[in-house]
């Protein structure tokens, strides 16, 4: 019975997509453009001088995916920083190494697609977000939180990787998190 | 505390110490003090400035993500640091954090900082650090307290040396006291310091210099004894030849005065006088006067040796004292008079095989006071009336005498400095027409009073004290200038001494050359006097003559009447006597003198006057005997203005 209605809501969810708290989304759509920026490297992996954040989703979560879409675009219409941004929904299963992007938010998706977000995120030297804070167990590297207040955690992969170097205070200010943690 | 202890060196140096130490230490505490603050301000600012400079970046990346709950959480740990009392984050106006405190004297300082956006210089926010001051406070306190110990050590440092400073120069201040008492005679008892250092090199030189002044003391003592000896030697001699007459070595005039101060008015005085000793002098040379006096000397020391109330002294070159200590009686006086007469008169002085015979005069006084004066004068006036001996008598008024002859010499002399002796003018008629044809120039002294004294009060005290010749040069010099500008002649009276005094013959020439009186003067020659320089008189008439002066024989008849003196003298006018004319009325032998003078004036072509018309018989008198000129008092008397018609 027990089994029956796990798959009735595993049907259910590949049916009509994942649910996504508005208000995390609201405020990941907020923070992570800026994390993208505090990059010290982030000249390097402009599109077109651009700032490309792509988005990750799954087929079904088109909705929220054009939702972080249109926030990022109206929020940051002016750029972030000193750089102009742009916004790319990009499915799982489209993405790709040359997907182009600066840096990807990955909405919720299976293990494998996760995993293949975060390698090719690490391929292409960029930062990966998630909406999940579970899934940087599978190597994405930021994901906000709302707890008490709103809390960045950063995976400890990061320290192995060359290609990202965040700003000092950035990392004062986050919560390192491994995967033994999950 | 003396004020010797004030100019004590030492107390110089530890005050200069002391001073020095709190001007140092003043400075050094409070340059240490507005240091140290300002350090200890410095560290809290950086403290904060640190923390700010911590959590900015932070605060920055909350703000930055919009992570305002972090925000809340960061600010809350960080005033958790009790040395933050409140932050403020505000945010365009906006207020993101705020926690204030209210006790504003805990605040040390507000540190305010803006909040930059991440990646870039853009401001995001501001944040308001309110500091507080414990750390601040405590350090101040520490610190001050550390100050205030080391300002004590070195207090007592300083002190220590002071007293160090003071103990070492308590050498020089014991020999300083030992050296208040330090006599060439008597040795002090410097003790020679241990240590080896400059006050024991003073100590040691003072040591040494004490030797060489003692033994320069004890040298200069004997020396000093002996000059001392010398000195009362040459004292007694001096005081021997003081007291004693070289020649007779008879005590001296000094000697007398000392006596007769000593005497206490007591005693008497007798002195005597060798008579016409300038002839044995003169005759047998100065050495037989000097063993005269000598001798005499002697033969007077013997014959008074057993009067021993009498002590013998020689006054000056004839002159012997003979000093009763205590008043004899007057016969006792007498006696002594009588008896040296007696023997100086019989004693024979044998010289060069000569026989000298000498004579003494005495003048004597049994009054105690003045008594060498009153002795003197007696002496004087025996001499002058030739007596043996004469005794001072008050009846005799010598003294008075003396007394105004000598206010009258301090009148003369005084009239002549503020120039009141000037001449009076008598007017001399002629007996034919009863005009003034000239005047005689008559001395006066103008009294300080303003009145007028005639010449008989001072001429003869003029004469004694040698003031006549100034007289008589200030009548020449007045009367000529007088009448340099009259149209008379005017006579001027000289004395035979003027006409003989060369110096003075100079001035009347002189005095005639510059005032061009020449033919107006008409010199009148005292004729009372006797002349016995015929030459020398009739040189200067003659040499009067030859300039056109004339001369005239004044006071004719009254002494020794000479006719030869008008024959010789070649004389102009003749001025018959006014103690004949006076009594030419009466006298009838008066008369027959007179009129063998103007007789035989008349054989001469001689002028006669009459002086001393006194009243209408005189001058009716006069006019009878055909005397020329007459003047007198009733005619007119002298006065200081001529009266010209």
């Amino acid at each position: 019975m027990i089994r029956v209605l796990f798959f009735s809501l595993l049907l259910f969810e590949s049916l009509f997509g994942y649910s996504y708290d508005d208000l995390l989304l609201r405020a990941q759509s907020a923070i992570y453009p800026k994390i993208v920026v505090l990059d010290k490297k982030v000249s390097s992996k402009l599109v077109d001088d651009k700032i490309l954040f792509t988005v990750v989703y799954c087929k079904e979560d088109h909705e929220s995916a054009l939702f972080v879409k249109q926030y990022i675009q109206n929020k940051y219409k002016d750029g972030v920083g000193k750089y102009p941004i742009s916004v790319d929904l990009v499915e799982f299963s489209q993405l790709s190494k040359e997907t182009g992007a600066s840096a990807l938010y990955v909405l919720y998706g299976s293990k494998n697609d996760i995993k293949k977000a975060a390698e090719i995120a690490r391929q292409k030297r960029v930062i990966s977000f998630s909406y999940n804070l579970e899934n940087l167990k599978y190597g994405l590297l930021f994901a906000a939180v709302i707890e008490k207040t709103t809390t960045l955690y950063l995976n400890k992969e990061y320290k192995n990787i060359k290609s990202i170097e965040l700003a000092d205070f950035l990392l004062q200010s986050v919560k390192f998190i491994d995967k033994s943690a999950f | 505390m003396s004020k010797e202890k004030f100019q004590s060196l030492s107390f110089k140096i530890m005050i200069s110490i002391i001073i020095t130490f709190f001007i140092i230490m003043t400075g050094i505490f409070l340059s240490l003090k507005k240091i140290n603050k300002e350090a200890f301000y410095n560290i809290e600012l950086q403290k904060a400035q640190l923390i700010v400079k911590t959590i900015e970046p932070l605060i920055a990346i909350n703000i930055y993500l919009g992570l305002e709950g972090k925000l809340h959480s960061l600010l809350d740990q960080v005033m958790q640091n009790k040395d933050i009392l409140g932050v403020k984050i505000t945010q365009n106006g906006n207020t993101l954090y705020e926690v204030d405190f209210d006790k504003k004297d805990e605040i040390l300082f507000v540190l305010k900082k803006d909040i930059l956006q991440p990646g870039s210089q853009k401001k995001m926010a501001t944040i308001e650090l309110q500091y507080a001051n414990h750390n601040y406070m405590q350090l101040l306190n520490n610190y001050n307290k550390l100050l205030i110990a080391m300002l004590v050590v070195l207090g007592i440092i300083f002190v220590m040396l002071s007293l160090y400073i003071e103990r070492m120069l308590k050498p020089l201040r014991e020999v300083t006291r030992l050296l208040q008492d330090f006599s060439p005679q008597k040795k002090l008892d410097i003790k020679p310091m241990g240590q080896k250092n400059e006050i024991s090199l003073i100590l040691s030189a003072l040591g040494e210099m004490q030797e060489k002044v003692f033994e320069f003391a004890n040298q200069q003592k004997n020396l000093n004894e002996f000059l001392e000896e010398q000195v009362n030697e040459k004292t007694q001699e001096l005081r021997r030849q003081l007291y004693i007459d070289d020649l007779t070595k008879l005590p001296n005039r000094k000697k007398l005065f000392d006596d007769i101060q000593n005497s206490k008015d007591d005693g008497a005085l007798l002195i005597l006088n060798i008579d016409d000793f300038k002839e044995i002098n003169d005759f047998y040379g100065q050495s037989a006067g000097d063993y005269i006096l000598i001798e005499f000397a002697k033969k007077l020391n013997h014959l008074i040796e057993e009067e021993k109330n009498i002590s013998l002294s020689r006054l000056s070159g004839d002159e012997f004292a003979l000093l009763f200590k205590s008043k004899p009686s007057y016969r006792t006086f007498m006696r002594v008079v009588n008896d040296l007469t007696r023997k100086i008169e019989k004693t024979v002085f044998e010289y060069d095989q000569s026989e000298i015979f000498i004579r003494v005069t005495f003048g004597g006084t049994m009054e105690s006071n003045e008594m060498l004066e009153k002795a003197d004068i007696a002496l004087k006036l025996a001499k002058e009336q030739k007596k043996y001996f004469l005794m001072y008598d008050e009846k005799l008024d010598i003294k008075g005498a003396y007394r105004e002859n000598m206010e009258w010499v301090k009148k003369l002399k005084s009239a002549i400095k503020e120039d009141r002796i000037v001449p009076f003018f008598q007017p001399i008629f002629d007996t034919h027409t009863s005009k003034a044809v000239s005047y005689e120039c008559l001395i006066r002294l103008i009294d300080t009073d303003g009145s007028v004294v005639s010449p008989f009060k001072f001429l003869n005290i003029a004469l004694k004290s040698k003031i006549y010749p100034q007289l008589t040069r200030i009548m020449i010099e007045k009367s000529c200038q007088y009448f340099q500008n009259r149209d008379t002649t005017f006579s001027i009276n000289l004395s035979i001494n003027d006409i003989i005094d060369k110096e003075m013959v100079l001035f009347i020439q002189k005095s005639i050359n510059k005032y061009g009186v020449s033919k107006k003067m008409v010199f009148e020659i005292l004729e009372t006097e006797g002349i016995d320089n015929y030459e020398e008189v009739s040189s200067f008439i003659m040499s009067m003559k030859q300039i056109g002066c004339k001369t005239s024989i004044d006071d004719f008849g009254s002494g020794y009447s000479n006719y030869e003196h008008i024959l010789k003298l070649d004389v102009d006018y003749i001025k018959i006597d006014g103690s004949l004319i006076k009594n030419i009325d009466k006298d009838e032998n008066v008369q027959i003198i007179v009129e063998t003078i103007v007789s035989f004036a008349k054989k001469l072509n001689l002028m006669t006057v009459a002086e001393f018309v006194y009243n209408q018989t005189v001058f009716e008198k006069v006019k009878s005997l055909n005397i020329d000129r007459m003047q007198g008092f009733y005619l007119a008397e002298p006065e200081r203005e001529i009266q010209e018609d």
